[in-house]
C-alpha cells in the first residue's frame, strides 16, 4: 500500500488503527507502525495531521521496546532453566528437544 | 561414466527443438538413460556404509540413564586404532586432529580405558570395538552384585547379607553396561569391513617418523541418537504430553511375556486363591543382556537353565498322565530377570492382587534352576535363603525332602549363612516366606566367566560339533553338554515329582530325553532356523531375537500382537498333547464339547515333513500353557520412581548407522567456503555495476537508415 497516494486524514486513521490494535497483545502492529510511518512522522514536511501521527509513532515505539525487553528476558530465562525446572518446564514447552535434557 | 556422457551428448544433439518428433526422441532417450543411473551416485563415491555394526543404546531407570548417546547429526572422528593402553595418549592429549574415533580390539575393551575416554570425552568422538570370534579369558560388563536393590536382602531382611557383603556373585564384573557414555560405542565383527577400516587407517592416518599425519584423513561417523534423557519419570512424562502437534514417544518400558504351564490345567478366567490347592513352582529365567544391543545369547546364564527345565517338563509328561501327583506342578519361565526381576516381580504382584490363577498361599515350594552348565564331574549346589530358614520349621521339612530328591549328582549345600544368589525366588520371598531352592553349578561366586556378555555363547558351554556334519545332522547330534544337561534335567524332574507327592516307585522311570536337549541347545545357541523349531512353530516367520528382552515398539511401529516366542511353542509341544482337530476347529475349540479354551491353549503347529512328501504334517496341540504379561508393576501403577519394582525403559531412536569417509582439513574447508563467499559477493558487485552502467556498456550504435536506392 503506497502511503503517497493516500490523503492525510486516511493516513492518520490508519496509524491510529495500528496503534490501538497493538494493545491487543500484538506488538508486531506497533513495529509495523513505527517502520511504516517513520518517514511520514519525522522526515516529511509538516502538515496538519503530522503531530498526531508523530505521537502515535512515538508511543508505538515505546510499547515495542517494552515488549522486546520483556520477551527477551523471559526467553533467556526459559531457555537457560527449562531443563532444571523438570515437570514445570515440560508442561510449559511446546516442543521438547529429543535426546538432551 | 561412459553411459552418462553418451546420454548427455545424445540429449544435446537432439537440441531443443519444438517439433513433436524431437520431443518424442528426447523422451525416449531420457527413459533409456534413467535406467542406468544407479551406479554413479556421488554419495557412494564418498561414503562407505558399514553394515555389520551393533550399537550400544540408552536405558533409563528411576534415577539414572545408562548407555551411549551420539549427537543428532552423528559424531565424526578421525580413526585411530588403539595399540595399547599407553597409546591412549594420542587420542586423549597428543594427537593434533581431535576428535578421534577410537577403534579397540576386544582385549583393550576394559573398564580403565573406557573410563579414561569418558573423562576426556571432548576429544573422543566415539568408540568402535572389534569383536573377535574367539573369546578373551574373561569378560563381564555387568555389575559385581546383580540386582542388589530389588532382591530380598535389604536393611530389613538379612542386612548383613545385602549388597553382596558376604558373597560377591559376579567378581569379574566391570560394570561397563551400567555406565553412561556421551559418545557412541559400536561393535564391529572381525570381517572384511573391519579389515577395510584398518587398511584405511594404515593408508592415511599413520604418523610417519613422528610427524603428524597429513590430510586427508580417514574418518568414521556414527549415528545413534537416542531420544530419551535423564530418567524414567522424565521420559514417561514426555511420552504422555499430548499438547504438541506431533506427540513423540521417547521411550518404552522393557517388558515382554512370561510363559507358564502346569500339569493339571487351570481355568484361565478364575483368578485368586484356590482352596485346597498346593502347587510346586519350577522356575527358570529366559533372558540375558550384553553391553551392545540385542546381541546377547546368555548360553550359560539363562539358556542352560531354561533348557533344563523344558526337558524336565517333557520328562514329566508321561508319568504325570499315568499317576498324577497330589500337588500340581507349575513351570514358570520368567522374562526380564536381568533388569531387576521384571517377570517374577510381575507374577508375584499378580498373585498378591488376585490377578493370577493361584495365590501366594497356594505355593508349597519353589525350585529354581539357575546357571547349571555343569561340566561332567562337577557338583550341583542347592542354594537356599538363610533368613527364612531360621524362622520356619516347615521350611526344614521341605528342605529335607528336596535334598533327598536329588541323588544322581554329588549335591552339596553351600555354607549355611550364604545368601541366595540373584534369582526369581528372591522376589517370592519378598512377598512371603516360601520354602525354596535355587539349583546352580557354583558354590559361591559364579563360574560363568562371561556373565551377561556377548561372549556367553555356544563356545562357553563347550558346545562343539564334529566338523563334517551338515546342519541337519548337527541338530540331531548329541553333544556332551547336552548329555550333562540331560542328567540335570532328569534329576530336576524326579525331584519335582517327589516334591509334588508323586508315587515313589515310579520315580526311577523318569528320564529326560537327550535328543530334545541337544535339539534345543542347537536351536537356541547355533541356529534358530532349523527344522525342529519350524515343525514346532505355527509358521515359517521371523524367529524373534532370543535372549534380549523383546520390545513391541520399535522405531516407528508397534506390533499390535507380538508373535508368541519359541519358548511358548516349545513348552506347548513338550507338555501338551497332539489332537486331531482341524485347523478351523483349532482356532475355535469351544464349539466342540470336550474342548475349552479356558482350560487349555490350542496351537496350530506346522509339524515335520514326512519323508515321502512335500506337505507338512500340521496338527493342533492342546496344552495348558499360557502367556502372561511381564511388564513391571511400576508401569501398571504409574509409580515411575518406584524403589520396589523395576523401572527400566529403553530409549527410542530414529536410525542407527555407521560410515567411513575421508575428511579434509578444517583449513581447506574454510578456504573453500571463503572462496565461495568471495565469488558470491564479487558477482553481486559486478551485476550491480553492469546494471547501473547498462546504457553506457550496451549502447547500440545506430546505423543511419540506409535509404533504399
Amino acid at each position: 500500500m503506497n502511503l503517497e497516494r493516500l490523503p492525510n486524514e486516511e493516513k492518520l486513521t490508519l496509524c491510529r488503527k495500528y496503534y490501538f490494535g497493538g494493545f491487543a497483545f500484538l506488538p508486531f502492529l506497533w513495529l509495523v507502525n513505527v517502520v511504516w510511518f517513520f518517514k511520514e512522522a519525522f522526515v516529511k514536511p509538516t502538515y496538519t495531521e503530522q503531530l498526531q501521527i508523530k505521537t502515535y509513532v512515538k508511543r508505538s515505539g515505546l510499547g515495542l521496546l517494552l515488549w522486546v525487553a520483556v520477551l527477551t528476558t523471559w526467553i533467556t530465562i526459559f531457555q537457560h532453566f527449562r531443563a532444571e525446572w523438570g515437570e514445570v518446564g515440560d508442561y510449559l514447552s511446546f516442543t521438547i528437544p529429543l535426546g538432551i535434557p | 561414466m561412459k553411459s552418462h556422457a553418451m546420454c548427455s551428448n545424445m540429449v544435446r544433439c537432439l537440441g531443443d527443438g519444438n517439433t513433436s518428433l524431437q520431443k518424442l526422441a528426447t523422451s525416449i532417450v531420457f527413459f533409456f538413460c534413467l535406467s542406468d543411473v544407479s551406479c554413479n551416485s556421488v554419495e557412494q563415491k564418498i561414503y562407505v556404509e558399514l553394515n555389520n555394526t551393533v550399537p550400544c543404546v540408552r536405558l533409563l531407570n528411576a534415577t539414572h540413564q545408562i548407555g551411549c548417546q551420539s549427537s543428532i547429526s552423528g559424531d565424526t572422528g578421525v580413526i585411530h586404532v588403539l595399540e595399547s593402553e599407553a597409546d591412549l595418549e594420542w587420542p586423549l592429549s597428543k594427537g593434533p586432529n581431535p576428535p578421534y574415533m577410537v577403534l579397540l580390539e576386544s582385549s583393550l575393551f576394559t573398564r580403565s580405558i573406557m573410563m579414561k575416554m569418558k573423562n576426556e570425552s571432548n576429544r573422543v568422538a566415539g568408540v568402535a570395538v572389534v569383536v573377535p570370534n574367539t573369546s578373551p579369558p574373561e569378560f563381564s560388563p555387568h555389575t559385581t552384585c546383580p540386582n542388589e536393590n530389588t532382591g530380598v536382602y535389604s536393611d530389613n531382611y538379612g542386612p548383613n547379607l545385602a549388597h553382596c557383603n558376604t558373597t560377591v556373585w559376579n567378581p569379574r564384573g566391570n560394570g561397563l553396561s551400567y555406565e553412561e557414555f556421551d559418545f557412541p560405542v559400536f561393535s564391529l565383527k572381525e570381517d572384511n569391513e573391519t579389515e577395510f577400516i584398518k587398511q584405511c587407517y594404515l593408508d592415511h592416518n599413520r604418523a610417519v617418523n613422528g610427524s603428524a599425519p597429513q590430510y586427508p584423513l580417514c574418518a568414521m561417523q556414527l549415528f545413534s541418537h537416542m531420544h530419551a534423557v535423564t530418567n524414567t519419570p522424565t521420559c514417561m512424562r514426555r511420552n504422555d504430553i499430548n499438547f504438541s502437534i506431533n506427540p513423540e514417544m521417547v521411550c518404552d518400558p522393557l517388558g515382554d511375556y512370561n510363559v507358564w504351564g502346569s500339569i493339571r490345567p487351570y481355568n484361565d478366567t478364575v483368578f485368586g486363591h484356590k482352596e485346597n490347592e498346593s502347587v510346586v513352582i519350577a522356575a527358570a529365567r529366559l533372558d540375558s543382556r550384553a553391553f551392545f544391543w540385542e546381541v546377547s545369547t546368555g548360553a550359560e546364564g539363562s539358556v542352560s537353565g531354561f533348557v533344563t527345565l523344558l526337558a524336565a517338563a517333557q520328562a514329566l509328561r508321561e508319568v504325570t498322565h499315568e499317576a498324577p501327583p497330589t500337588r500340581n506342578i507349575l513351570f514358570a519361565f520368567f522374562q526380564g530377570e536381568t533388569f531387576d526381576y521384571i517377570g517374577s516381580s510381575r507374577m508375584v504382584y499378580d498373585m498378591e492382587n488376585g490377578k493370577f490363577v493361584i495365590d501366594l498361599d497356594n505355593i508349597h515350594s519353589v525350585l529354581e534352576i539357575g546357571q547349571v552348565a555343569v561340566h561332567s564331574g562337577t557338583n550341583l549346589f542347592l542354594h537356599s535363603d538363610p533368613v527364612s530358614r531360621r524362622n520356619n520349621t516347615v521350611n526344614d521339612e521341605v528342605r529335607e525332602e528336596l535334598f533327598s530328591s536329588f541323588f544322581v549328582f554329588l549335591l552339596v549345600e553351600p555354607n549355611v549363612s550364604q545368601p541366595l544368589p540373584p534369582s526369581s525366588l528372591q522376589r517370592f520371598l519378598r512377598a512371603q516366606p516360601i520354602p525354596g531352592i535355587v539349583l546352580a553349578d557354583h558354590e559361591s561366586a559364579f563360574n560363568n566367566r562371561y556373565y551377561e556378555s556377548f561372549y556367553d555363547n555356544a563356545a562357553n558351554l563347550n558346545l562343539t560339533y564334529p566338523s563334517d556334519l551338515s546342519p541337519e545332522e548337527q541338530l540331531e547330534f548329541v553333544t556332551d553338554t547336552a548329555k550333562s544337561l540331560t542328567d540335570v534335567a532328569t534329576v530336576v524332574a524326579r525331584a519335582l515329582y517327589k516334591q509334588a507327592g508323586g508315587n515313589e516307585s515310579l520315580v526311577n522311570n523318569i528320564k529326560a530325553d537327550p535328543k530334545i536337549v541337544t535339539q534345543m541347545l542347537y536351536g537356541f545357541l547355533v541356529s534358530s532356523n532349523n527344522s525342529w523349531f519350524q515343525a514346532c512353530h505355527k509358521h515359517t516367520g521371523r524367529y524373534g531375537v532370543l535372549g534380549y528382552l523383546g520390545l513391541h515398539c520399535f522405531v516407528f511401529f508397534c506390533l499390535l500382537e507380538p508373535s508368541p516366542p519359541e519358548y511358548y511353542y516349545l513348552l506347548a509341544n513338550l507338555t501338551g498333547a497332539a489332537t486331531n482337530l482341524t485347523q478351523s476347529q483349532c482356532q475355535k475349540p469351544d464349539e466342540l464339547p470336550n474342548e475349552s479354551r479356558q482350560m487349555y491353549s490350542y496351537l496350530w503347529v506346522q509339524g515335520i515333513v514326512p519323508p515321502n512328501s512335500t506337505e507338512r504334517d500340521s496338527f493342533c496341540v492342546r496344552a495348558s500353557v499360557r502367556l502372561t504379561k511381564a511388564v513391571s508393576p511400576a508401569f501398571e501403577l504409574g509409580e515411575y520412581a518406584s524403589k520396589d519394582y523395576s523401572t527400566w525403559t529403553e530409549s527410542r531412536w530414529k536410525f542407527i548407522k555407521a560410515r567411513i569417509f575421508l575428511v579434509a582439513s578444517r583449513d581447506l574447508e574454510m578456504l573453500t567456503l571463503g572462496v565461495g563467499v568471495a565469488v558470491l559477493f564479487t558477482s553481486l558487485l559486478v551485476t550491480y555495476f553492469i546494471s547501473t552502467k547498462a546504457d553506457v556498456l550496451f549502447s547500440s550504435t545506430r546505423e543511419p537508415a540506409s535509404a533504399a536506392y
